[in-house]
């Protein structure tokens, strides 16, 4: 059905498009109603991209153009998503909904720019996903950082100020130096570079050409690269060392922005990693592996024993982000069946469970305006509603079966526990300080007296409130319970980086099935 | 030396025309009051605009190989058309902007007007000279006419300062660069850029102590009007004390004719020694960005900021020059096009903020910009982005030519500094952006959007700068059939470069 229409270009320039009308308006009720409705158009036009993407088909698929955009360079205008693409443009779409009905409440001062910024972060991020050109795909992956920018700096906490330009500048000192990467790349391709002779292909940034030429790069090129695009990415995840821009942006921006911020840009980092370092650096990926896998796990547990120890519910939630993404991480650079698909899977439920939380903190805050722990206790009394979906949304968080968290940790485990087994130890570690944070929490907010009169009298969650959770709580069962088709939509992406980054793995990996250990050369050793 | 045929005179008519147009309105200054500032600026904008008109009919006649006149002394190429007519567009630009500001400032106008028009004839003589001489007085002609006009405001300390500084430190730098001109020429026996370089071709010429001397002395004379570090003391002083609009004039126009001349000197000059003076350039650019990007950190006023920025800017067009190869080249023309614009707007705002002669320059005086004029505020928000170099911008496609240039021709190094220094860049410009709109503003009244012709201007450097950005295509390939048609590059350049 989609034949003929640039689906892909519709759904990104929606909200950019959607944005503009905006600028004319002045009642803010009609504003919040148009934007939520522009956000869910552009959720409904991404369902069917589930639907009709064939799961066996080409890697690329919906792909529009290459169009040239800049000749003299080479720079094309080029979308197309693969199953990996896919599963993050419908968590954006999703997350964006939500964001946008969960900010009715909370925003009530200058909310015609706040609507127009959410709507370009929309557009940006969709952009991200959807480039198949490396030039395009820096253009919205830079572009995108002036909104959130702005979300965090004019609508954010008492240090916003502070945290805004941090959150900036770090992404951007990390993406200028994926810009010389990129241009490396693109020099070897051609003409070559600082001695490299060019393989003298046609000049382009187009993502499918770099994978073609990525194993016969030279591993010390290769190397810097990898370097700068690491900078860029590990940033953005955040990995140690590179996360204390995190809890700073999380802690000031408003909700909205915070579930965005952890639902789905975090996530640009570790697909960076997956789409371009990987395939593109294969060589560099195994030589850097033990270090990428060191710091995941440093990640891990550093991320979780920070997070036990916070006061404030969001900064816990931040930490525990590092965390979850350490996982990520680790599973990706397992760069086995298992750990992929565990790595790409377990970005979509960090996406869930942390959006689902920092929606849950926001509505406490709204209620009460603190979001210290202490100041809490004993709600399950009067927000039984709240506290039951917090518990669901706390389970996920920490792994429990039959939600979707286990299911991203424990086949990421099996990979981990396939290339090297004492990762997966680690790992593990990680698994019991994460809940033992999370239920500590959920104990602290929830059981216990209600001492605090100020609590007393909190509503329980309203109709508006329910709605743009449910489909979180609904996801978080449908992963745990029945997570094939998700694994089914990620099997050629997989196999794809697979078989680029270490051919000898290719074989006998179905998604989701542990391989034999003896088939995974421990490389980090 | 071959003899002058004096039709060639006609090719010159443009320079003829506008240097006719700036003597007759020093004429008419001193017959009673002279023009009023409307007439004068209709006056400057119509010849400014015929000479445009008659440049692009003079260059439609030539072939596009490049020609030189007048005893070889005078070229007419792709290069010299491509300066001229962005000069020609940054002055128009200019005298748009400076309408209000005479008129507020109760300044004479016939005269104001007339040295911007004699500066922008040097320029173009500038951007056309082919033997050292030609070009040293096309720019003392620019030079001593931008003296006058920093201090302009002749009842203000600041512009009296700026212009007695811009003078003594202006006249010392032309000196030096006189003085490395006779250097050479001493060694050589010539001035003439393609017998220079046929000469400096032989070892034995080249060996010569007074060749090293002389060319450095020269590019010290140079980077000082590009106000490139350790040039660039006078920058800051004058960016302030000058009225704005020639703030913004010396930021772009001056600095384009400077840097035309700079590369013209050094790829048909001075060609054969470029492995030495790719050195030089390096440890300037790179001094440049560094000391640029970091001063202006600490600055509060504005056109303090944007004049460190500009130093920062001479920095990263370097880059383009040091890689001396076709790339290089065309990110210069290609940065230094959207450098344009993307000055002249953001000038063009602080202009339109500013009451009194020097009120409203501070970022404090920014603060709540976004209620008081969305309009202003997001232009400016747009022009700084686009200085930091984020993309839908010209100034991100700028720099990231001109770090591919660099890239390719293995200076990775100052890459890297580039874009170190651009990201860190962000954090003084977005100083501003902060105030614009997240600080709540002392006072509420909005901004009067009291001239027509400065929002035009502002409007239509926005309009240029998002297309540089978004559709780059066309303008790069101006840049690249302006260099075809020229001898710059020319195949020996390139081939004795090569590793």
């Amino acid at each position: 059905m989609f034949d003929n229409l640039p689906i892909l270009s519709i759904l990104c320039y929606v909200p950019l498009f959607g944005a503009i009308p905006i600028l004319w308006m002045k009642d803010p009720a009609l504003i919040r109603k148009y934007a939520t409705g522009v956000v869910m158009l552009d959720f409904l036009l991404s369902l069917p991209l589930w639907f009709t993407f064939d799961r066996d088909g080409a890697l690329f698929q919906f792909v529009e153009g290459p169009f040239e955009w800049i000749p003299s360079i080479g720079v094309d205008y080029h979308f197309g998503i693969d199953g990996m693409a896919l599963l993050l443009v419908l968590l954006t779409t999703l997350l964006g909904v939500l964001a946008f009905v969960s900010s009715w409440s909370a925003i009530h001062h200058r909310e015609k720019e706040y609507y127009i910024f959410m709507l370009l972060l929309q557009t940006g991020m969709l952009g991200v996903f959807m480039s198949l050109d490396f030039f395009l795909f820096y253009v919205f992956w830079e572009v995108m950082l002036v909104p959130m920018y702005f979300l965090i700096g004019i609508w954010g906490g008492p240090r916003k100020l502070y945290a805004a330009i941090k959150f900036f500048l770090y992404t951007l000192a990390g993406s200028v130096l994926m810009l010389l990467g990129i241009l490396a790349l693109y020099f070897y391709n051609s003409t070559g570079l600082l001695g490299y002779a060019g393989l003298g292909h046609r000049p382009t940034f187009s993502v499918e050409q770099f994978h073609d030429i990525g194993a016969s790069i030279p591993p010390d090129l290769q190397f810097w690269i990898f370097l700068g695009f690491f900078l860029s990415f590990a940033i953005k995840v955040p990995m140690f060392p590179f996360h204390t821009w995190l809890p700073d942006a999380h802690v000031e921006a408003p909700t909205a922005g915070s579930v965005i911020l952890a639902g789905v840009l975090l996530k640009m980092g570790t697909y960076g990693f997956v789409r371009f370092s990987l395939p593109i650096l294969p060589d560099a990926t195994v030589q850097l592996l033990p270090w990428m896998a060191a710091l995941s796990i440093i990640g891990i547990v550093y991320g979780a024993l920070v997070a036990m120890a916070q006061k404030d519910m969001k900064k816990l939630v931040a930490y525990s982000s590092v965390s979850h993404l350490g996982f990520v991480m680790l599973g990706v650079f397992a760069l086995n069946g298992p750990g992929l698909n565990g790595g790409i899977l377990q970005m979509i439920n960090h996406g869930i469970s942390t959006g689902a939380l920092f929606l849950l903190v926001g509505i406490i805050y709204e209620r009460r305006h603190t979001r210290m722990i202490a100041e809490y206790g004993g709600l399950s009394a009067v927000m039984p509603v709240f506290a039951t979906i917090f518990l669901i949304i706390t389970m996920s968080s920490i792994g429990l079966p039959a939600l979707n968290g286990f299911v991203g940790e424990f086949t990421i485990l099996v990979g981990a526990f396939n290339r090297v087994w004492w990762w997966a130890v680690f790992a593990a570690l990680g698994i019991v300080l994460g809940a033992a944070y999370m239920l500590w929490l959920f104990q602290r907010v929830f059981f216990g007296p209600l001492t605090n009169p100020e609590n007393k009298n909190l509503k329980d969650l309203s109709f508006r409130e329910i709605a743009y959770l449910a489909p979180l709580v609904l996801l978080c069962f449908w992963i745990g319970l029945y997570p094939k088709p998700f694994f089914r939509i990620l099997e050629r992406s997989v196999e794809h980086v697979i078989a680029k980054v270490d051919p000898s793995l290719a074989q006998d990996q179905v998604a989701g099935q542990p391989a034999p250990a003896a088939a995974a050369p421990a490389v980090g050793e | 030396m071959p003899g002058i045929d004096p039709r060639e005179f006609l090719l010159l008519s443009p320079e003829i025309l506008l240097s006719a147009a700036g003597l007759l309105l020093l004429l008419v200054g001193t017959i009673g009051r002279g023009f009023r500032n409307l007439e004068a600026a209709f006056v400057s904008i119509f010849s400014l605009v015929l000479t445009g008109a008659i440049l692009v009919v003079v260059h439609s006649r030539l072939d596009w190989g490049g020609r030189l006149i007048l005893g070889n002394t005078f070229v007419l190429d792709g290069f010299a058309f491509f300066w001229k007519m962005l000069i020609l567009v940054a002055t128009i630009l200019t005298v748009l902007i400076s309408y209000r500001f005479i008129e507020e400032g109760g300044y004479r106008a016939t005269e104001y007007y007339s040295l911007i028009l004699l500066a922008t004839a040097g320029m173009m003589f500038m951007a056309s000279g082919y033997t050292l001489l030609t070009i040293w007085i096309g720019l003392e002609t620019m030079a001593l006419a931008s003296y006058i006009l920093a201090g302009y405001f002749k009842r203000e300390v600041r512009s009296n300062e700026a212009a007695m500084k811009y003078f003594i430190l202006g006249a010392m730098s032309s000196g030096i660069l006189l003085y490395g001109i006779s250097l050479l020429y001493g060694a050589t026996g010539t001035i003439q850029l393609e017998s220079l370089a046929r000469m400096l071709n032989q070892p034995a010429v080249a060996a010569n102590i007074l060749v090293p001397l002389g060319w450095i002395l020269l590019a010290a004379g140079l980077f000082f009007k590009v106000a490139a570090v350790p040039f660039h003391i006078w920058t800051p002083d004058v960016y302030v004390g000058a009225p704005t609009p020639i703030t913004a004039w010396l930021a772009v126009a001056s600095k384009g004719a400077s840097f035309a001349i700079l590369v013209r000197i050094f790829f048909e000059g001075l060609w054969p020694l470029a492995v030495d003076w790719q050195w030089i350039v390096a440890l300037v650019a790179s001094a440049s960005m560094i000391w640029g990007n970091l001063a202006a950190l600490t600055q509060n006023n504005v056109k303090r900021l944007l004049a460190y920025s500009s130093i920062a800017n001479a920095g990263y067009v370097l880059i383009g020059m040091l890689a001396v190869s076709e790339m290089g080249l065309q990110s210069i023309l290609f940065y230094l096009l959207s450098y344009t614009f993307i000055t002249l707007g953001a000038f063009g705002t602080v202009i339109l903020l500013e009451r009194r002669e020097y009120a409203g320059e501070t970022a404090e005086d920014y603060a709540g910009l976004s209620k008081r004029s969305p309009f202003l505020a997001a232009m400016m928000l747009l022009f700084l982005l686009a200085l930091t170099g984020i993309p839908l911008t010209g100034g991100f496609v700028g720099k990231l030519y001109l770090f591919a240039a660099a890239i390719e021709k293995g200076w990775t190094w100052v890459a890297v500094i580039g874009v170190i220094t651009s990201a860190i860049s962000l954090y003084y410009y977005f100083r501003i952006v902060v105030y614009m709109y997240q600080r709540d503003s002392t006072q509420a009244t909005p901004v009067a959007l009291r001239s027509p012709a400065l929002v035009a201007v502002i409007s239509l450097c926005a309009l240029v700068t998002l297309l540089l950005g978004i559709v780059p295509g066309p303008f790069l390939g101006m840049a690249e059939r302006s260099l075809d048609a020229s001898r710059l590059l020319q195949e020996q350049v390139t081939t004795r470069l090569a590793p």
